[in-house]
């Protein structure tokens, strides 16, 4: 897939960059509203990794430039401002989601795979690993064609992995991707080891290899070796 | 004490004392006066007598006087010629009944033969006189001073009313709140420099106060990127295949440190958008619902520490701003989990004009004053201690009473919506 990354934080461009491609993706990059405004205008990409303060304008323009010209790449707003206001005003004007900083990358990862599946159209909800069949709008998940239940954190917590499979994700990561930025509790480490540790069962009593890894205690990995 | 009564009470102390004195000299005064006409009296009298005697060479009679009484005495020779005058009280045989009076005593030869001669003048009359001069001349006096006290009472009053407005201005002004400082109209200079100052000291008051939070804003916002930066840098150094134990626990404890850091800027943000009334629009909110939903998103904290939730529950809605309701509820589940212990207790009140929480846990009361101040925390607590000071930021926005007490072992924080703080 396609990207293109619009931020002028160098640090911040080259992980995210490094991360995509890393998933076998293309990334481009701008790093202000001109070099924007002109990627835009010239080539297509799956999704846009929009940041709304750039050194020479507003994103909040490149979209309204974006709609105007009648494209339909996905746009994924980051923004360093927790404002509802500017949430609502950027949503409205057709972005497809918002994501504010600091966030962990697998979490935008996981946003960005949501907007592309969302915006496929054939209608491609489904989200496939080996014997693994997870139905993104139905929240069904299917083990060799057999249905197997989750609730719908192990079953967040699931496709959240399998989403960013071959990557580690650390155990922060995983708390604000299921309890939001709220939960802020001691307790909630132990709540992911809890529900991975339920998922590993459900799917391994299914007949389901065990993808999980654990590493040091710090995350845990989903992947095939 | 009120500067116009101890201006007062100064003043009429003063004044009675000086009346006093005053009056009490006055009528000395007067009585000597009055005593040296009628020693002027007696002695005419004195030497009326001794005519009558040497023309006549017969005494006169002792009330022969329209006014004094004489009385004779005789005595064997002179001896004392001096005249002395005193007071005393006589029987007066025209109006028979003692009264006081004056007498002149002298020892004289009359007729060749030496006599005590004692001649006596009534001062009632006279004392009449002084007792109606001093009435005249005091109750006026006095009168007037009463005057002076009534009309000085109502003016000091009067030309207080626009201190009494600066203060209640004063009073009234809240550095959060929109309006600045109202200026009153006088024309007294005093008032109207007093007032000039005020307005000066809290127009800086805001606008210092306005930097500070742009301050604090602008340092959290900008903070926010490079925390963006570390964050997924350290997402980076986790994707590597060469990690250590060692290595995976300083990530760990980076990735805590960051979260922190974090939370506390956001908080921060939070407190700032509070305060700088941000949060504005307003909707009719079930709370009986929202409590049920927050309660749901808790439950694995809550069943983790195998807690008891008791809850009284009653229907209440309340026109407030969403964000900042649930804002509040989730501190108030987030506080009542963290510091409980294991197998404790949460009790959840709601009745139609409060909310309370009450929970049990590790530590005894807490300062109820202190805890709502900014990064105040227990030591072993996690969090940013910044979670009650948004609480209170809350309560006093959306002008609810907010209060905390600890009974029984209970920690309790009660939210009465009807009750501005």
């Amino acid at each position: 897939m396609k990207f293109l990354i619009v931020e002028d934080e160098e640090g911040l461009r080259k992980s995210i960059d490094q991360y995509l491609t890393a998933e076998g993706n293309i990334c481009d990059w701008a790093s202000s509203y001109e070099q924007g405004y002109q990627k835009l205008s010239l080539y297509d990409y799956d999704c846009v990794l929009l940041d709304l303060t750039l050194p020479d304008g507003e994103g909040l323009q490149l979209l309204k430039h974006l709609k105007k010209i009648n494209k339909s790449d996905g746009v994924l707003i980051i923004s360093a401002r927790n404002s509802l206001d500017q949430k609502i005003e950027g949503l409205s004007m057709g972005a497809d989601d918002y994501l504010i900083k600091p966030f962990h990358l697998s979490e935008l990862y996981a946003r960005i795979m949501a907007i592309v599946r969302r915006r496929s159209f054939n209608g491609n909800s489904l989200v496939q690993f080996n014997e693994l069949e997870i139905d993104t709008i139905s929240k069904e998940l299917k083990v060799n064609n057999k249905l197997v239940y989750l609730t719908r954190k192990e079953f967040d917590l699931l496709l959240y992995f399998v989403t960013n499979k071959n990557k580690v994700i650390s155990k922060s990561a995983a708390v604000v991707h299921i309890w939001g930025d709220e939960a802020d509790m001691a307790d909630s480490f132990d709540f992911i080891y809890t529900h991975i540790k339920n998922v590993r069962k459900k799917l391994t009593d299914a007949g389901c290899k065990d993808y999980f890894q654990s590493v040091y205690g710090i995350g845990y990995k989903f992947s095939e070796s | 004490m009120k500067l116009f009564s101890s201006y007062n009470r100064i003043l009429s102390v003063i004044t009675l004392t000086g009346l006093l004195v005053i009056g009490f000299l006055f009528y000395q005064m007067l009585g000597q006066y009055l005593n040296r006409q009628i020693e002027d009296h007696l002695y005419e009298e004195l030497l009326e007598v001794r005519d009558f005697a040497h023309v006549k060479n017969i005494l006169p009679s002792p009330d022969g006087f329209d006014d004094v009484i004489v009385e004779y005495k005789k005595i064997k020779k002179l001896e004392d010629q001096r005249k002395f005058f005193a007071d005393t009280n006589f029987y007066n045989p025209k109006k028979k009944h003692q009264e006081s009076g004056r007498y002149l005593m002298t020892q004289m030869v009359l007729n060749g033969q030496p006599y005590e001669l004692k001649i006596i003048a009534s001062k009632f009359e006279r004392k009449e006189q002084i007792k109606s001069i001093v009435l005249i001349i005091l109750l006026p006096v006095v009168v007037l001073l009463l005057i002076l006290w009534l009309v000085n009472r109502v003016l000091i009053r009067k030309m207080w009313i626009p201190f009494r407005q600066i203060l209640t201005n004063i009073k009234a002004f809240n550095i959060n709140q929109e309006e600045v400082f109202k200026p009153i109209e006088t024309n007294i200079d005093e008032f109207r420099e007093l007032n000039n100052a005020v307005l000066d000291v809290s127009l800086k008051v805001k606008s210092d106060y306005k930097e500070i939070k742009l301050f604090t804003e602008n340092a959290s916002h900008e903070m926010m990127t490079p925390l963006a930066v570390i964050n997924s840098k350290l997402d980076t150094m986790l994707q590597s295949n060469t990690l250590n134990k060692e290595e995976s626990e300083i990530l760990a404890d980076l990735y805590k440190a960051t979260s922190k850091l974090t939370k506390l800027n956001q908080s921060l943000l939070l407190l700032v958008k509070i305060d700088n009334n941000q949060l504005q629009d307003k909707e009719e909110i079930d709370l009986e619902a929202l409590l049920y939903e927050r309660m749901n998103y808790f439950q694995d904290f809550i069943q983790k520490r195998n807690l008891s939730v008791n809850t009284e529950i009653s229907k209440l809605s309340i026109y407030a701003n969403r964000s900042m309701v649930e804002m509040l509820m989730n501190n108030l589940f987030s506080n009542a989990i963290r510091h409980n212990y294991v197998g404790g207790m949460i009790k959840i009140v709601l009745t139609p004009c409060s909310l309370q929480f009450s929970n049990t846990s590790t530590q005894a009361c807490l300062d109820p004053v202190k805890i709502f101040e900014r990064f105040y925390k227990d030591h072993a607590s996690e969090g940013t201690g910044l979670g009650l000071a948004i609480l209170k930021q809350v309560c006093l926005r959306q002008s609810y009473l907010l209060t905390y007490d600890y009974q029984e072992g209970q920690h309790r924080f009660k939210i009465e919506f009807n009750k501005p703080q």
